[in-house]
């Protein structure tokens, strides 16, 4: 289990990069925090001629505030993203999707930008996009591209970028701040790929939900947004809200298949039932507090 | 530790103390001493802590070339044409082989019984593959890297078959091994219920048929398999291996390579683990040894984890369908079990497994027991042992006896209790003429009772019934048969060799072999005990070939009984010798001498004392001082050869939530109660208990080596082969019953019994949770989706195992042996008379010999030989099938009774050996 | 193929070296610096045997190119213990609680403990073993390397467990 061959660099800035995918002609592979690309190294799944390094571009990494939101860095290591306060504050669910994404040790390497531009659907971070409904920044030698992270993910592994495309930034909406987080997954043990999951968030004004996000991920080809049940919920109070009915409306938007962790019919019954309960759960805890 | 000067008042003399053991107990147990019986830290750890253990993959020798294999992408096919030209053409590369090139060796792929194969077994494939991942060329580089590119560049055309895959497919599909009649490896027992059997399962007021599947498990230690070797010269071979005994490693090399055994030397100092993997080489060790004769090149192969998991040989895989009969007590009246095993297509061993049918009701009251059990050959990688190879006896039977208590009504406490044999019904013989003198089981239950209350459990769980929460309580008992010795080549006794050194410390050479088991500690611990040294002050050496004597080190749970037993009788003749010299130093009797502490005191007179290295100094260097007829130094070894088996017995206690939403299992407690009769190291001992439970707890609930309908793994990485984390393991709790074997100080095995008696009891535990639902189908692994299924009452969709639909396109090509054509112009003489060359299937393999028949109308003498000797019998003639009976003594007293059939120049039948059942027999006229 | 000249300090000890573009920092620590106490067990990130500590942090080696680690500094299971052979205390807890078998995971292990307890930090009961959630063992159950887990952390990590969940 050793890599085939390739040439290695570190371009120091984004021009640099773009420049190199450019010429590379689909030939080059960007090189993130490596924690999924690395095993398919080694196991030959995938062989570039280039692997493009780009923890050395320091525009890359890092969480900012910006204007109605956060920018995160796609170099940010994950690691970095459960010990941002700013963002514990935030986006709580984006924390909490990170603190199950691999395990502790791949986190520390585990960038943010490189498990949502890989798309595995079992995954929470591209989920957590869709969900939070992130824009995702994307940079060529032939200009930026701003992608809404419902419109990026085409397939398993498949996405809308183009083999000359940098992911240069994910830059996540404000919630307001009494915003209900959701966030379950079932996996049979830490670090597994979810047999389901599910990961939203809902804003609420004078009692009445005005924004809703939900996605589903490891029940479907991509991360699945469930936008009948977003629609359902607005203008909702949390009152009104029956989460069996929601859940079922949900699993509408789900196609998920047979694997030998789980089958489809599996997904579809726990992946009701999750969904549900964590809506009955997250509303509990807001009406008793 | 005791406090130098200070010593606990029975241990005033090793020798004395055993001796005082041996007239007070019928068995050989020995009492927990300063070492003995405690938790001391162990002898490997500090080395293995710091990164300074020594496995395989740590060595690196001057001028060492690396290899990666081409393997197979199809597991049926003929291989059309092999091209290496690209692939030697990549730089760095030295050589590339295949099997032609290997031909020139005339090897023999022997199991570990140092039995030929039944099927051609080559380290490369030969013309053929029969398995995805099968070698089919190596490649000798400067780097694994480049190895591995070059491997990739090999090309292979294939003209792909249509693969066996599974049990289902053996049975049905295309012959695996061109040649063969059909795709049983190994067959034993009858397949028709003999009627008075049938007859008692018929009439019994509860029958109980019961079915288990168990999936195919990756034994995956966590180092994977490995070596290095040099030759050095023209006579001598080096290996560094990793595996379960240097010694085994030396002898199988030299037996399947036909080299002299002391031109071969073994080292396998560190091992990651083995739990049946590692007994001896197998296809590609055996490949690189032989590259390494040819190149003449030190060669390292460092098998992958893909490799591990898709190419190296895999273990369990079996079916079985067993018949319990009961009266309307739920006492056992009759049994009936039918049993298989895929055998992959290269198994290291044609396996039907026996040793199910043996154990499976040894521990219990049953009056009647019959099998069938047959190995399959399939195209999926070959079989080999797993801790606890024969472990779905107590699966079976634990599963069955819950499912009976159930149907019946009784408690499966209750069951149990009416029907385990108890230490005052021993001695006595099971209905497989086991011999059982000592077994526990039901004692260990009664301990595990005894601390666990089942009534209170019992109103817990219909508590939480009420409110959706699903319980339940696994419970399992069994026996094991460890420290066998005797009954097969390889299995033998161990060898200790000790001395106390100038120093005055002590040095130990045993035959034993960690691969994790911490013999070096539990040796040492006994050494320090009997010889009244300092722990810290023993060292004990393993892992060479070209030191100590042969054993099969850890296969068969049998290092701390036969081993133990060693070191104790070694120690012991040790101590004599010292005392014997220091009584004349001392000039006092032995008797009154003392060995504490490093040091030799005499009763009453502290003036006297002197230290173990003053004595070992005269005993080494002046040899004037020694007693008349003293032999210098201070040496011993002994070789111990114990009881041929030493049966170690548990109880098993768990309980387990089970989601009613999810189908996840939470195991919530876990109480194991063994006897495994002297605890060396008690921490050691939980260990390999702990070690054993978390595997079954893997094979009940996530482990699983798939296939596809085409023979491709689907679980070809971790991320896909589950392997139970820290999370999933609870806390386990022990109680140790302790009751003395009759070996030398008392141990008894415990290297595989969790493995095997945690799979029932967790099965057991989820079982009793769904009560409620419906019985749950015992089809490894218990995944959530099965569960659920057994909840919701419907089927979620996964495919049952053992149900796989049979692969449309394959034509059954099965061949069957044509029926007897008896031409009238051919006498009964020329058809019969002559010499016939036969084998025998056993389960250790084919048996070869020479039949001699001749006929004089009905009647039929003659006489078969074999290495064993010759035998005359006589015997009748019907047509042209022949009967014909012989008594034999050895192993066992038993008559063995053929019936043959002649079918023009081939012979085929059966041999009838009493309970064991009926072995194949084949073959043709001798030219 | 590229070849990158590196420099690294590993366990206080300058390294530098000329490595070919796709040699894991695992095989460049085995082979190149002499750490064979770094295990490979998977080469895809799932096992933990290989765990090193890079710019204090507990990472897979087999999981980074050597190239990526330059300028870094980096522990292995060797640099532990002091130099006259006390052992670190998270190789005595594994120790004193039997927490290794064969010990080829061990390294892994020691080295995820070592980076979550470095400097004196506590983590929770529940840190530290979901940290040890990503090493595999198939010799022990766990049962030593739990025991070892829990006296390294905090006393009072159950009721904090209890808050996080």
């Amino acid at each position: 289990m050793k890599p085939a061959p390739f040439d290695y660099v570190a371009p120091t800035s984004v021009e640099e990069a773009c420049a190199i995918l450019a010429e590379a002609h689909g030939g080059a592979t960007v090189l993130a925090g490596g924690q999924t690309l690395m095993p398919l190294l080694n196991l030959r799944m995938s062989q570039p001629f280039i692997l493009v390094d780009i923890s050395h571009i320091a525009e890359l990494k890092g969480i900012m505030r910006i204007d109605g939101g956060a920018r995160i860095g796609p170099m940010t290591r994950q690691c970095e993203v459960i010990e941002s306060s700013a963002l514990q504050q935030h986006l709580p669910v984006l924390v909490e999707a990170v603190r199950h994404v691999g395990h502790h040790q791949t986190r520390n390497l585990g960038t943010i930008g490189g498990s949502i531009a890989l798309g595995e659907p079992a995954a929470e971070l591209p989920a957590a996009a869709v969900a939070l409904k992130a824009t995702i920044e994307v940079r060529s030698i032939r200009g930026t591209r701003n992608i809404p992270a419902a419109e990026f993910y085409l397939g398993p592994y498949m996405t809308v970028l183009e083999e000359d495309e940098l992911v240069t930034g994910i830059r996540f909406p404000d919630w307001s701040l009494n915003h209900i987080a959701l966030f379950r997954e079932l996996a049979q043990r830490p670090g597994d790929f979810a047999l389901a999951g599910m990961v939203g968030a809902m804003s609420i004004e004078s009692g009445k939900i005005t924004r809703a996000g939900l996605a589903w991920f490891g029940m479907g080809p991509t991360p699945m947004r469930a936008s009948a049940a977003e629609q359902k919920l607005l203008g909702c109070s949390l009152n009104d809200i029956d989460p069996q009915a929601i859940a079922e409306i949900a699993i509408t938007d789900t196609a998920p298949f047979d694997d030998p962790q789980a089958s489809a019919d599996y997904r579809l019954t726990v992946g009701t039932r999750l969904f549900a309960n964590t809506l009955r759960d997250a509303i509990s805890i807001r009406e008793a507090a | 530790m005791s406090a130098p000067g200070n010593p606990p008042a029975q241990r005033t003399s090793a020798t004395t103390d055993s001796e005082q053991q041996n007239g007070a107990t019928k068995a050989a147990g020995i009492t927990a001493g300063r070492y003995i019986g405690q938790r001391t830290p162990r002898k490997e750890d500090p080395r293995l802590l710091t990164g300074r253990g020594q496995f395989v993959d740590d060595i690196s020798l001057p001028g060492m070339l690396h290899i990666a294999f081409a393997r197979s992408p199809i597991a049926r096919g003929a291989i059309v044409s092999i091209n290496i030209e690209v692939a030697r053409d990549v730089p760095g590369v030295h050589a590339i082989y295949t099997q032609e090139d290997l031909a020139s060796f005339k090897v023999d792929m022997i199991s570990f019984f140092l039995v030929s194969p039944d099927i051609k077994t080559t380290p490369l494939a030969d013309g053929r593959v029969a398995y995805v991942g099968e070698p089919v060329a190596m490649v000798i580089a400067d780097n694994r890297y480049i190895a591995e590119d070059a491997a990739s560049l090999v090309e292979v055309e294939y003209a792909e078959e249509d693969p066996v895959v599974s049990i289902g497919d053996a049975r049905t599909g295309p012959i695996v091994h061109p040649g063969t009649e059909d795709n049983i490896a190994s067959q034993m027992g009858e397949e028709e219920i003999e009627e008075e059997l049938a007859a008692a399962l018929k009439s019994a007021p509860h029958l109980i048929t019961h079915k288990v599947v168990h999936q195919r498990i990756s034994q995956s230690p966590m180092e994977t398999r490995g070596v290095v070797v040099t030759r050095e010269g023209a006579q001598e071979l080096t290996l560094y291996i990793t595996c379960q005994s240097p010694h085994l490693v030396a002898r199988w090399v030299s037996l399947a390579l036909g080299l002299p055994q002391t031109a071969i030397r073994v080292i396998a100092k560190d091992v990651g683990g083995g739990f049946g993997l590692k007994n001896h080489p197998w296809k590609e060790e055996t490949a690189v040894i032989l590259a390494a004769l040819l190149f003449d090149r030190p060669l390292k192969w460092i098998e992958d984890r893909y490799e591990n998991l898709t190419a190296s040989c895999q273990a369990r895989e079996q079916e079985m369908v067993l018949q319990v009969a009961f009266d309307n007590d739920g006492r056992l009246l009759a049994s009936h079990g039918d049993y298989s095993v895929n055998n992959g297509a290269f198994p290291q061993l044609s396996e039907s497994n026996i040793a199910v049918h043996m154990f499976l009701w040894a521990a219990h009251k049953m009056p009647a027991y019959g099998f069938l059990t047959r190995g399959w050959y399939s195209n999926t990688p070959g079989y080999a042992a797993y801790r606890g190879p024969w472990g779905m006896e107590t699966l079976i039977r634990e599963t069955a006896l819950d499912v009976a208590a159930r149907r019946i009504g009784i408690d499966p406490i209750e069951i149990r209790r009416r029907n385990l044999l108890r230490l005052e019904d021993q001695p006595t013989e099971s209905c497989m003429q086991v011999q059982l003198e000592d077994i526990t089981p039901a004692e260990c239950l009664d301990k595990l009772l005894a601390n666990f209350d089942v009534a209170e459990f019992r109103t817990e769980q219909e508590a939480q019934r009420k409110e959706k929460r699903y319980l339940g309580l696994g419970i399992a008992t069994y026996i094991e048969p460890t420290g066998g010795a005797g009954s097969i080549p390889t299995m033998t006794g161990e060898l200790a060799q000790v001395r106390i050194e100038p120093t005055g410390k002590v040095t130990a050479t045993m035959s034993t072999h960690s691969q994790g088991h911490g013999t070096a500690t539990t040796m040492a611990q006994i050494f320090a005990d009997r010889l009244g040294v300092s722990y810290e002050d023993v060292t004990v050496f393993e892992g060479d070939s070209s030191r100590g004597g042969f054993s099969p080190g850890a296969a068969g749970s049998r290092q701390g009984v036969i081993a133990g037993g060693a070191a104790i009788m070694a120690a012991d003749l040790l101590a004599a010798r010292v005392k014997q010299l220091a009584a004349h130093v001392m000039d006092v009797t032995p008797e009154l001498i003392t060995m504490d502490d490093g040091m030799l005191r005499v009763e009453g007179n502290a003036e006297k004392s002197r230290s173990l290295a003053e004595i070992a100094n005269i005993a080494y260097g002046e040899p004037d001082r020694l007693p008349a007829g003293f032999e210098s130094g201070l040496e011993a070894q002994y070789r111990y050869q114990p009881p041929p088996m030493t049966f170690s017995s548990a109880a098993n206690a768990c309980i387990v939530e089970v989601d009613a939403g999810t189908g996840f299992v939470k195991i919530l407690r876990w109480i194991s109660s063994e006897d495994c009769g002297t605890a060396i190291n008690p921490s050691v001992v939980e260990g390999q208990i702990s070690g054993g439970l978390a595997q079954a707890i893997g094979m009940v609930l996530m482990e699983k080596v798939g296939f596809d309908e085409r023979g491709n793994p689907t679980a070809a990485t971790y991320k896909d082969y589950h392997l139970p984390a820290i999370s999933d393991i609870p806390d386990f709790e022990f109680l140790h019953a302790s009751t003395p074997s009759q070996s030398v100080g008392g141990m008894r095995g415990v290297g595989e019994g969790g493995a095997i008696i945690g799979v029932p009891t967790l099965v057991n535990a989820i079982a009793d949770a769904l009560v409620p639902f419906g019985e749950v189908p015992v089809e490894l692994p218990l995944t959530p989706t099965k569960l659920l299924s057994v909840i919701e009452g419907r089927d979620l969709g996964e495919k049952p195992a053992g149900e796989q639909p049979v692969i449309a396109a394959s034509q059954p090509v099965r061949v069957e042996v044509t029926p007897a054509v008896i031409t009238t112009d051919e006498s009964t003489a020329a058809r019969i008379d002559g010499d016939w060359n036969m084998a025998l299937s056993t389960p250790m393999g084919a048996q070869e010999m020479t039949g001699h028949f001749e006929t004089s109308g009905e009647a039929l003498s003659g006489y078969l030989s074999s290495p064993e000797g010759q035998m005359a019998f006589t015997g009748t003639v019907t047509g042209n099938k022949l009967q014909f009976d012989l008594r034999v003594v050895k192993p066992m007293k038993i008559t063995l009774k053929y019936n043959l059939e002649v079918n023009g120049d081939r012979i085929a039948g059966k041999c009838k050996m009493g309970i064991m059942g009926s072995m194949k027999v084949s073959g043709q006229r001798a030219p | 193929m590229s070849t990158h000249n590196i420099e690294m300090t590993i366990n206080g000890r300058r390294h530098t070296g000329a490595v070919e573009a796709r040699v894991s920092l695992a095989d460049f620590l085995r082979d190149g610096a002499g750490y064979t106490g770094v295990h490979l067990g998977c080469e895809h990130g799932v096992c933990g045997a290989c765990t090193v500590i890079v710019d204090g942090r507990a990472v897979r080696s087999c999981l980074m190119l050597a190239v990526q680690a330059d300028s870094s500094t980096i522990t292995t299971v060797e640099g532990l213990a002091a130099p006259d052979g006390t052992l670190h205390t998270v190789q005595q807890t594994m120790m004193d609680e039997h927490g290794l078998q064969c010990g080829f995971c061990t390294p892994g292990i020691v080295m995820t403990m070592a980076a979550l307890t470095a400097g004196g930090k506590k983590p929770t009961e529940a840190q530290l073993l979901g940290a040890l959630s990503g090493h595999l063992c198939r010799c022990t159950g766990y049962q030593g390397i739990r025991r070892a887990a829990q006296r390294l952390t905090a006393t009072d990590s159950r009721e904090i467990r209890g808050g996080e969940e």
